[in-house]
């Protein structure tokens, strides 16, 4: 799998290419910890971006759940957009996507994120 | 046979020198690298020497010096070159290999032309292959050296491994030993179930719970990620919702009170997707409530396949305070439930192609009427000719319970 990060203005977007499995998961555990950056230094917010993403395990599960939590003590707004629909069912299935906002793409979630109405 | 004193005392003199000569030449001991050091020191100077006496118009005691020198340097070389045979087995091997010729080479025109011939001169520069030949040796020793250290290395490496191995292999069969062997025998009810774990740990379970009113829980969970930490986790999770189960009697409940036990131990942040009911065996009344995973098909004995999809809620482990909903079912005579988890449905074939819920539903309905052993065997045989060569990547944990009224 392979992990691109964009730092943009309103927010940094991960995004996450290839299957997100028991391997992936550490590495993109580590691009989401790096996103989310130091203390002081946290971005507006964290949106992953996850339209190329094909296969989302339990462990990658786990890596977003971290990562929400880590943002959410951090106060930044964390948001997952773009999930193809098999990625978006696990998501569902599992409950994630009642305790974390899923918009269905990029333009929605960063409107979405702006600080005030996040 | 007897030898005479003569030979004997030969032999031992033979043996002593041999030995001395083997110190100073073979051995890694310090006084074979302070030999080494003294030749090296010894080449450099020579060859150094052979510079200076070509400079024109040296005064004659330099000259006279140098002279000495070389014939001091030459005898050194000598003994040494002499210490060398007498210490290699086989010594015609030693003098006609590289390092023996290059040795000689280096004394030869000494003896051959004297200190003052002019070519013999030219030819005492050879002694700089002897350099060479030396860096060379001493290369190949720290690389002898470095292999051992490695060889050495890799050793323990592997015996650690081997050890880690085992210990896994028991772990695996503690926790494989944990599931339960037998469906709780009720008239009328028939269960099989299987669980192949992907690496030497898995993260499934499924697990029967016979409750005080004469009522079956039935759990179907999955860990997330595998390895011990996902054992460890599937070990606490089971033990708490069998505990829990005893005492809360709804199953909506009974996950909530799990799910709050799991988040208040949890320090991996692991969690478990839980597929909870109850059957009552006498009534064929089914409760359910899902943590977050893949809802179960019952199939029923007149043909359609239904889905247990009533709305659940989130993995359990991941935050406390969550509710779960309780839903109800019948069954009827000769339904079938059927739960698995995501290493069924995800399984990839060598084209990076899943094995999907469509194929298993499938399955359910052509192979259903059976019995639940027959239909769990199907399945897995089906899931294996799915995935021919590809690597099993997640376990495979498959429940097949039948209800047939006592």
């Amino acid at each position: 799998m392979n992990v691109r990060i964009e730092a943009l203005a309103e927010a940094t977007c991960v995004i996450p290419e290839g299957r997100l499995d028991f391997d992936a998961a550490p590495g993109f555990q580590e691009a989401l910890e790096r996103a989310l950056g130091a203390p002081g230094k946290a971005p507006a917010a964290l949106i992953i971006d996850g339209a190329g993403l094909e296969y989302v395990s339990s462990a990658g599960l786990r890596a977003v759940l971290l990562a929400a939590r880590a943002a959410q003590r951090a106060g930044v707004p964390f948001a997952l957009c773009g999930l193809q629909p098999a990625v978006r069912e696990v998501f569902d299935l599992s409950g994630f996507s009642r305790i974390i906002a899923v918009h269905p793409d990029r333009a929605t979630a960063l409107a979405q994120v702006q600080p005030g109405r996040a | 046979m007897v030898l005479s004193p003569v030979r004997q005392l030969t032999g031992l003199v033979s043996a002593k020198i041999r030995g001395f000569a083997q110190l100073l030449t073979e051995s890694r001991g310090p006084y074979a690298r302070a030999f080494e050091n003294l030749i090296v020191a010894l080449i450099i100077f020579s060859v150094a020497s052979i510079g200076v006496e070509s400079i024109p118009g040296l005064p004659d005691w330099v000259m006279r010096t140098l002279h000495v020198a070389e014939i001091v340097v030459v005898a050194i070389f000598t003994f040494e070159y002499l210490l060398r045979i007498i210490a290699a087995r086989n010594k015609l091997a030693f003098i006609f290999s590289y390092q023996g010729l290059i040795d000689l080479v280096a004394i030869a025109p000494f003896y051959v032309g004297g200190f003052d011939a002019r070519w013999v001169r030219a030819l005492r520069l050879l002694r700089l292959l002897r350099v060479l030949k030396l860096q060379t040796h001493y290369l190949e020793k720290v690389v002898e050296e470095r292999t051992r250290e490695l060889a050495e290395k890799n050793a323990a490496l592997e015996k650690a491994q081997a050890q880690l191995k085992a210990e896994l292999e028991v772990a695996r069969s503690l926790q494989l030993a944990i599931l339960p062997a037998a469906f709780p025998a009720r008239p009328g009810c028939e269960g099989a179930a299987r669980m192949i774990p992907a690496t030497t740990m898995g993260g499934d379970f499924y697990d029967y719970i016979e409750l005080p009113d004469g009522q079956i829980g039935l759990v179907i969970a999955d860990v997330s990620g595998h390895g011990v930490p996902a054992a460890f986790f599937m070990a606490v999770a089971r033990t708490n919702l069998r505990e829990l189960a005893v005492r809360h009697t709804d199953p909506g409940d009974c996950l909530a009170q799990t799910n709050d036990a799991l988040c208040a131990q949890n320090p991996l942040d692991l969690f478990v997707t839980v597929f909870y009911c109850i059957l009552d065996p006498k009534t064929g009344v089914l409760r359910y409530a899902n943590g977050g995973h893949n809802p179960p098909y019952v199939r029923r004995a007149a043909g359609p396949i239904e889905s247990l999809n009533g709305a659940g809620g989130l993995v359990l482990g991941a935050m406390p305070g969550v509710r779960f909903p309780t839903h109800t079912v019948q069954l009827l005579r000769g339904d079938q439930l059927v739960l698995y988890t995501d290493g069924v449905t995800e399984a990839f074939n060598p084209t990076e192609e899943l094995y999907g819920t469509e194929r298993l539903v499938d399955e359910v309905r052509v192979h259903g009427s059976g019995t639940p052993a027959a239909l769990v065997e199907r399945i897995c045989q089906s899931i294996t000719n799915f995935a021919g060569t590809a690597p099993q990547s997640d376990d495979i944990t498959l429940t097949v319970l039948t209800w047939g009224a006592p």
